[in-house]
């Protein structure tokens, strides 16, 4: 499992486009519907180029489609932020 | 649920079945067995049996969902498949050492070849038993 880091809005996006369905979405993107299922439940992380895929089906940026939530930042970029600071 | 993990199902379900040869093959290891020679047709009749079942169920479900059935493999579907194979490859490399190893205990190369061909049914069994839960909770 990837963690669940990645979170979406896949399911609101369909909505918002005339309730698309998750048929529809695989079909324009070219994966299965289980695979678009997975994807909205964060069951998995699709590829850079899926994402883009998605993200394009919506006509929205990538951001606003996929957020990635940084729970626990490397020790490296605490430090840099922490260097930053000073 | 699709093509692919109806398929998995039909495979594991009727890789199990195969249990039945090997716990025939352990009582006549560990048993009072007849005779040694008696585990060859089993083994025919089961393969058989498998192969044939294999091949109705999985015109049975193609028929149900034939554009699913002809859908290649997408990415995730590609990386379960990948990461099973390669839980199965472990379970293989470890019984086949055993094997190798029971090979040191002058067993002879009926039991050797049986405990290859065990090792070979638990990494089938853990591939697909991977797919399965990798499809199920995710990868």
């Amino acid at each position: 499992m990837t963690g669940n880091a990645i979170r979406n809005q896949i399911r609101r996006l369909r909505f918002e486009h005339g309730e698309m369905t998750q048929q529809a979405l695989a079909e324009r993107i070219g994966v299965t519907r289980q695979t678009v299922n997975a994807i909205e439940l964060g069951k998995y992380s699709p590829s850079l180029e899926v994402a883009f895929r998605i993200a394009g089906a919506f006509a929205r940026p990538l951001g606003e489609v996929f957020q990635y939530l940084d729970t626990n930042p490397p020790a490296a970029s605490a430090a840099a932020t922490e260097m930053r600071r000073r | 649920m699709s093509f692919r993990e109806k398929s998995a199902w039909i495979t594991f379900i009727l890789l199990l079945t195969f249990g039945v040869y090997f716990g025939e093959i352990a009582k006549q290891l560990f048993g009072a067995a007849a005779s040694r020679g008696s585990y060859l047709p089993l083994f025919v009749l089961l393969v058989g049996a498998i192969v044939a079942m294999e091949i109705v169920m999985h015109v049975f479900i193609a028929i149900r969902s034939p554009q699913d059935a002809r859908a290649p493999r997408d990415e995730r579907e590609r990386l379960i498949a990948q990461r099973a194979t390669a839980r199965a490859f472990y379970v293989l490399l470890t019984g086949a050492f055993i094997a190798i190893g029971t090979m040191h205990l002058g067993v002879s190369t009926w039991v050797l070849a049986h405990c290859v061909l065990f090792a070979i049914w638990i990494a089938e069994l853990t591939r697909y038993g991977s797919l399965l839960y990798y499809t199920r909770h995710g990868v």
